[in-house]
C-alpha cells in the first residue's frame, strides 16, 4: 500500500484531553488501558482518550458519540481552541500543538473554519457582515470580502437576506449563515460541531442534502460531529464512533453496519435505518447471463430506500450500471430485503423485530418488520 | 455600659489603623509630590477650562465646537480621511503659531480692511490669530460637507452664526443660547420629551440665578466622570479576562463604595489642597466602582460561543474585544457610566465642603447658615442636572450596534 502519497488534511495522533490539575498523571494511567471511571481519585475529567485518526482531503469525516463522550472537546483540539494534554494534531502536515499563538491564529484563518451548534452568529452584524467575518479577520479588502460573502450566501440559498440581522432569521436560515461564514473564509477544512442538531427534522434533512451537494462541488474537507447515527451514516465517508472518550470503531458506514467492532457499536447500529445507508453496489449480485436489458438501469450509489419501489414493480432484476456505462451487477427484491437484516440476516433476525419498535426514522419501521419476516 | 471598664475586662491591643494610613499618606506626600502637583494641575485646568466654556465661551471656543460637530458628522459619513487632513493641518498651524507667533505677523502684513469691519462689529481691539485659524478650519470642513451635500453642516454653521451674532453684537447673555444647545443635544440623543424638560429645567436654574454654579458643577462632574470612566473601563476589562484580578478587585471596590465619602476628602486635601481638585479626586474614587463592575459584568455576559467563534476564525484578542465583546457589552457598560454620573452628582455637595465651588458650595452654605432658600434652590438645581444627564446617557445606548440590530427586528 502506498499511504505516504497525500498528506492527511487532519491528523490526530494518540490525542488525550484530561481536564484537571492531575491531567498528565491521568494520561499515564489511561494509556495503560484504565477506564476513565477508574481514575476518579485524581479528580479529573478525561474527555478524550487515545484518539488517533487521519482525515483525507475532500473527505467528510464524522465523529459520532453520545452526550459527554468528548466530541466537542475533540473538535476544539483540532483547531487549537483547546490544547491537548498529550498527543499531536496535524493540519495539512503542520503540528499545531507546538505553534505559537499568532501562527495558530493564522492557520485557523487560512485553513480551518467552524460551524457551531447554536450558530454563534454575531447579533450586532448583518447577515452579510457575519458571512464576511473570516475575511475581515484576514484583512481582505472590503469590496472583495463583500463580493465573496454575497457569493457564499447565494450558495446556501440566502440571496436577498444580506442586509437582515440574524434575529430576523429562522433556525435553518441562521445555520445557513453559519455555513456561509465558514465557506466565505475559504479554508480547506470545515469543522462542524453538531451543526444540525438544533434544527427540526425537515430542515435538517434539507441541510444535510445541501452539505453533501456543497462538498461534492467545492471539495472541502469536513469534520462533522453528531450524536445521531443516522446522520453520521448519511453524511460520513468514514465514521469515528466515540465511547466515553475512546474510539470504539472507525470505518465506512457499511463497515460499521456489517461488522460492528463490539457490542456497544452493534447496539447502536440496530437502530439505524439500513435502507438509507446501504447502496446498490454493496448488496448487488454479479450480473447473470440473461439479464433483461429493457429494464431501466440503476446507479451503484443509489440507496436501497430509493430502490424498493422500482424493485417491487419490476418483474425482472434491475441492472446496476456505473458512470462509465458498464454493467456491474443486478438486484432483485429479495436481495434488497435480505440486506436489511443486521449482519447478513439469520442470527440478527429476531433482534431486528425486537428493536423494530425503537427505530425512529419513519420509513424504517415497515422495512425492518419485513426484514424480519422471511 | 460602663460596667465593662472595671473588673476583669480583657484588653484588646489597639491596632493603629488610622495612624498607619496617615503614615502612608505622609510618605506619599513627601516622595511623590511632583506627581500629585502634575495631576492636580491637569485636573484643575480641565475643570476650569470646561467650566469657563460652559458659562462664557469665547468666539474661538464656539467656533471650535461647531467644527467638532461637523467633523464628527463627516467622519461617520465616510469622509474620515479628508477630515483628518483638515484637522491635522489645523493642529500643526496652531502649534506653529503658538511657538513662533508667525501667524500674527502674517495677519499684521495683510491689508487692514480685511479685518476692520469684523473688529468693529464684534467690538474687538485686535485680531486673535487662533480665531482666524479656527475660522479657516470651519470653512474647510464646510466645503467638505458641501461636496458631500451634507445639509446638517449648514444647520450647525447657521446656529453658530446666530449664537455669535446674538452674544457679541446684540448682547444677549450666553445662558439662553446654552439652554438651546442643551435642548438640541437632548432632541438628537433622546427625544423631544427630554428637550422640553431641558428647556424648562435650565430656565428654572437661570431664574434662580444659579447658572454659573450649575455650569461649574457640570464641568466638575463631566471631568470626574470622564476620568473615572477612563480608569474604570480598562480595569473592568482586565477583571473580565482574569478571575484573579476580579477576586482581588471585589473587596477593593466594596471598600471604595461603602467608605463614607467624606473620608476621601481628608487625604485628597492633604495631596491637593482645597479647591476643585480634591473634589474631583474624591468624586472619582467614590463614583468609579459601578463603572468597573458593570464593564466586567457586561463583558462576561457576552455569549462565550460568540467569543469562541471569533477565536475559531483566527481573530486576535484585541479584535475580539473591539469587534464582539465591547459592542455587545455596550448597553451594560453605558448603564455603568450612567451610575458613575449619578454618583458623581451625589458627591457634588460633599465636594462643596472642600471649596470645590458650584452648587455644592451653594447647598453647603445653605446648611452652614441654616438658609432654607439657598439650600433648597441649590438642591433643585442639582436634581435638574441629574435628571438631564441620566436621561441623556440612558438614551445613548440607542446608537449601539446591538440596539440597531434590535430595531431592525422590530421594524
Ligand atoms: N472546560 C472543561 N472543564 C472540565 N470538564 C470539561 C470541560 N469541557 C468539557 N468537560 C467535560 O468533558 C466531557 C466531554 O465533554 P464534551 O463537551 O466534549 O462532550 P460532547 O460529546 O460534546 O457532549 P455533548 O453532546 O453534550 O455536546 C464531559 O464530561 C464534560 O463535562
Ligand atoms: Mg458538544
Amino acid at each position: 500500500m502506498t499511504e505516504e502519497e497525500t498528506v492527511p488534511a487532519v491528523r490526530a495522533d494518540r490525542l488525550y484531553k484530561v481536564f484537571g490539575k492531575e491531567g498528565p498523571r491521568a494520561v499515564d494511567l489511561l494509556s495503560d488501558g484504565r477506564h476513565r471511571d477508574e481514575i476518579s481519585e485524581l479528580n479529573v475529567t478525561a474527555a478524550v482518550i487515545d484518539v488517533t485518526f487521519d482525515v483525507e482531503p475532500g473527505e467528510i469525516f464524522v465523529v459520532m458519540g453520545l452526550s459527554g463522550s468528548g466530541k466537542s472537546t475533540l473538535i476544539r483540539m483540532l483547531n487549537g481552541l483547546l490544547e491537548p494534554t498529550s498527543g499531536v494534531v496535524e493540519i495539512d502536515g503542520t503540528d499545531i500543538t507546538t505553534l505559537p499563538s499568532n501562527q495558530l491564529r493564522r492557520l485557523r484563518s487560512q485553513h480551518v473554519s467552524m460551524v457551531f451548534q447554536h450558530f454563534a452568529l454575531f447579533p450586532h452584524r448583518t447577515v452579510l457582515e457575519n458571512a464576511a467575518y473570516g475575511l475581515e479577520v484576514s484583512k481582505t479588502p472590503r469590496a472583495e470580502r463583500r463580493e465573496k460573502a454575497y457569493h457564499a450566501l447565494g450558495l446556501v440559498g440566502l440571496e436577498g437576506w444580506e442586509n437582515h440581522v440574524p434575529e430576523q432569521l429562522s433556525g435553518g436560515m441562521k445555520q445557513r449563515v453559519g455555513l456561509a461564514r465558514a465557506l466565505t473564509a475559504e479554508t480547506d477544512i470545515i469543522l462542524m460541531d453538531e451543526a444540525f442538531s438544533a434544527l427540526d427534522p425537515l430542515i435538517r434533512r434539507d441541510m444535510q442534502t445541501q452539505l453533501l451537494e456543497l462538498q461534492a462541488s467545492l471539495g472541502k474537507t469536513v469534520v462533522f460531529i453528531t450524536h445521531d447515527l443516522n446522520e453520521a451514516m448519511l453524511l460520513g465517508d468514514r465514521i469515528c464512533m466515540l465511547r466515553d472518550g475512546r474510539v470504539a470503531q472507525i470505518g465506512t458506514a457499511e463497515e460499521i453496519l456489517n461488522a460492528p467492532a463490539d457490542s456497544y457499536v452493534a447496539n447502536f447500529v440496530e437502530d439505524v435505518d439500513r435502507s438509507r445507508v446501504l447502496t446498490a453496489a454493496s448488496v448487488m449480485l454479479p450480473p447473470s447471463e440473461g439479464l433483461d436489458s429493457s429494464v431501466a438501469p440503476v446507479h451503484p450509489d443509489t440507496t436501497l430506500a430509493n430502490l424498493f419501489h422500482r424493485a417491487s414493480r419490476s418483474p425482472a432484476p434491475l441492472p446496476v450500471v456505473d458512470d462509465s456505462g458498464r454493467l456491474v451487477g443486478e438486484l432483485d427484491g429479495s436481495a434488497l430485503l435480505a440486506a436489511l437484516a443486521p449482519n447478513g440476516g439469520e442470527a440478527g433476525g429476531a433482534g431486528v423485530s425486537g428493536t423494530g419498535t425503537t427505530v425512529t426514522a419513519e420509513p424504517g419501521r415497515p422495512v425492518s418488520k419485513e426484514g424480519g419476516r422471511p | 455600659m460602663s460596667a465593662y471598664t472595671t473588673g476583669d475586662a480583657v484588653t484588646v491591643p489597639q491596632v493603629p489603623v488610622g495612624e498607619t494610613f496617615e503614615l502612608v499618606i505622609n510618605w506619599l506626600r513627601a516622595n511623590l509630590s511632583a506627581l500629585f502637583d502634575l495631576i492636580g494641575e491637569v485636573i484643575g485646568t480641565s475643570v476650569r477650562t470646561l467650566s469657563d466654556f460652559l458659562s462664557e465661551p469665547s468666539a474661538t471656543q464656539l467656533t471650535l465646537l461647531g467644527c467638532a460637530i461637523i467633523a464628527v458628522g463627516l467622519a461617520t459619513r465616510g469622509r474620515a480621511r479628508a477630515v483628518t487632513v483638515a484637522v491635522a493641518a489645523y493642529l500643526a498651524l496652531y502649534l506653529v503659531e503658538a511657538l513662533t507667533g508667525v501667524l500674527a505677523s502674517v495677519i499684521g502684513s495683510l491689508p487692514g480692511g480685511l479685518f476692520y469691519w469684523a473688529m468693529e462689529l464684534f467690538d474687538a481691539g485686535y485680531v486673535f490669530p487662533p480665531l482666524v485659524l479656527t475660522l479657516v478650519l470651519l470653512v474647510a470642513l464646510l466645503s467638505i460637507a458641501a461636496q458631500r451635500q451634507w445639509a446638517p453642516a449648514g444647520v450647525v454653521a447657521l446656529a453658530w452664526l446666530l449664537v455669535l451674532v446674538g452674544q457679541h453684537i446684540l448682547g444677549v447673555q450666553f445662558e439662553l443660547f446654552a439652554v438651546l444647545i442643551f435642548a438640541a443635544l437632548a432632541i438628537l440623543i433622546s427625544g423631544w420629551r427630554l428637550a422640553v424638560f431641558t428647556v424648562l429645567g435650565f430656565l428654572l436654574i437661570i431664574s434662580m440665578d444659579r447658572w454659573l454654579e450649575a455650569m461649574s458643577t457640570l464641568a466638575l462632574v463631566l471631568v470626574a466622570t470622564g476620568l473615572a470612566v477612563a480608569i474604570a473601563i480598562p480595569i473592568g476589562i482586565l477583571a473580565a479576562y482574569s478571575n484573579r484580578v476580579s477576586a482581588v478587585l471585589k473587596p477593593i471596590l466594596d471598600f471604595m463604595q461603602t467608605m463614607p465619602a467624606f473620608v476621601y476628602l481628608i487625604p485628597a486635601i492633604a495631596f491637593f489642597g482645597v479647591g476643585q481638585v480634591p473634589g474631583v479626586i474624591a468624586t472619582i474614587v467614590f463614583a468609579m466602582p459601578p463603572g468597573v463592575r458593570l464593564t466586567e459584568l457586561g463583558i462576561r455576559q457576552v455569549d462565550q460561543e460568540l467569543v469562541e467563534a471569533g477565536e475559531a476564525f483566527g481573530a486576535p484578542n484585541m479584535q475580539i474585544l473591539r469587534g464582539i465583546q465591547l459592542p455587545l457589552a455596550l448597553t451594560t457598560i453605558m448603564a455603568g457610566i450612567n451610575q458613575v454620573i449619578m454618583l458623581s452628582l451625589s458627591m457634588v455637595v460633599i465636594a462643596g465642603m472642600v471649596g470645590a465651588g458650584g452648587l455644592g458650595n451653594v447647598v453647603y452654605s445653605g446648611i452652614a447658615r441654616a438658609d432654607v432658600v439657598l439650600g433648597f434652590e441649590g438642591g433643585v438645581a442639582v436634581v435638574i442636572l441629574a435628571i438631564f444627564l441620566d436621561r441623556l446617557t440612558a438614551s445613548v445606548t440607542r446608537f449601539s450596534p446591538a440596539a440597531r440590530a434590535k430595531r431592525m427586528t422590530v421594524g
